[in-house]
């Protein structure tokens, strides 16, 4: 009972992670000319949001800076027919959700892309999704 | 009675030939027909189903993958200086125009893949491609330009080998990554078969308007989840163009 509960808590720790994580393992095109894997960035804000389409699902999330200004951030994630395999559907991620993004920024000045993000709660903690596959 | 006498006519009719059917399919060893195709049964490897090709089957595509140091072609003078001058923006993927080959069979997706007498059709859950592969001596026109070809097939000492001609011109018909295009003379030579419960594949790349010798890589695939239907993709255009302006454009 003990090894079937370690086995379930370790399916459902990988389950989150993937779909935590909007690596797209799929990808479209290279992400080397859009984003500079050396460097990471984190937003924090309310998903504004979830297009849920192919070749590539973007999220939109809007945080206010210091100075109140409002950063409308994109975030590039996989397609959403591999998404939706691992368990995603346009209703995972709502408009109003607190979540904070962590990944590689958009090279081109005066842009907010992410991508090949971590996205969790704003505390860091693992968000779970409704319908998540164990 | 009357009534009877028709069930019992209608078990002959209908019964009967489709016990005779199984029977033939279970001599066969299988659904997998027999058709107008060169070689025989036992040259004729079962490809039917659902294929994986994503990052449980195989490393995923990228600048460096199929085409490694070890295979990546020696490209003529033309190929580099379109090389030198191409634009990442100006792929036509970002307008939800498909891969063709050799990279859509790298893509890491899933396909099916249906074989009957005259033809195998390969259907890609990648931008909704179909290829069908004709293995009935039939000839192109000059009409059967297109951007996946014009492919003829035939079975071989277990294998499915396919030969495609007829492409249009590609400005990225080599890879998604490398920026270097394909011409109308482009052929690609695959041959499908079976290891175990995999699907295995070798391509084979001629363009002598670009390379100065074949290229190939190998690859496979693993069957997908039992049940499995592919997706409808439905390129969305806009979500396809949406990250280029995150690129520092190479020209003004």
């Amino acid at each position: 009972m003990k090894l079937f509960l370690s086995i379930s808590s370790l399916c459902a720790l990988l389950a989150m992670i993937l779909l935590a994580t909007g690596v797209p393992t799929n990808a479209h095109h290279a992400s080397a000319p859009f984003y500079d894997d050396q460097k990471s960035v984190e937003a924090i804000g309310v998903v504004k949001e979830f297009v849920f389409r192919n070749p590539h699902a973007f999220l939109y999330v809007d945080e206010e800076n210091d100075q109140g200004e409002i950063i409308s951030w994109e975030i590039e994630m996989g397609a959403a027919v591999s998404m939706a395999r691992r368990g995603w559907t346009p209703d995972t991620i709502k408009a109003g959700n607190q979540i904070r993004v962590v990944g590689p920024p958009s090279r081109a000045p005066g842009t907010f892309g992410i991508c090949c993000a971590e996205l969790t709660r704003p505390d860091g903690s693992p968000i779970t999704f409704p319908g998540q596959r164990p | 009675m009357g009534q009877t006498d028709n069930h019992q006519g209608c078990k002959r009719f209908f019964y009967y030939p489709v016990i005779t059917g199984l029977l033939i399919l279970l001599v066969q060893g299988g659904p997998v027909p027999v058709g107008a195709q060169s070689g025989s049964g036992s040259d004729i490897p079962d490809l039917v189903g659902v294929w994986d090709g994503g990052g449980r089957a195989r490393p995923v595509n990228g600048p460096n993958m199929p085409w490694t140091s070890d295979n990546f072609p020696v490209l003529n003078e033309r190929a580099l200086a379109y090389q030198e001058v191409f634009d990442e923006a100006l792929a036509p993927k970002y307008d939800c125009v498909p891969s063709s080959s050799p990279a859509l069979q790298y893509d890491p997706y899933f396909m099916d893949v249906v074989q009957w007498p005259d033809r195998v059709m390969f259907r890609y859950e990648k931008d909704d491609q179909l290829r069908t592969v004709w293995l009935d001596n039939r000839t192109p026109t000059p009409q059967d330009h297109t951007i996946q070809g014009f492919s003829v097939g035939r079975y071989e000492e277990g294998a499915l080998v396919v030969e495609t001609t007829h492409f249009l011109f590609d400005i990225t018909g080599f890879d998604d990554y490398n920026g270097i295009p394909s011409s109308q003379l482009k052929k690609v030579t695959e041959r499908y078969w079976r290891e175990g419960e995999e699907l295995r594949m070798t391509l084979t790349l001629e363009d002598p308007m670009f390379l100065r010798e074949p290229a190939a890589y190998t690859t496979r695939w693993l069957p997908g989840p039992a049940g499995y239907k592919l997706q409808g993709y439905g390129c969305d255009p806009v979500q396809a163009r949406r990250a280029v302006k995150f690129m520092i454009p190479k020209y003004r």
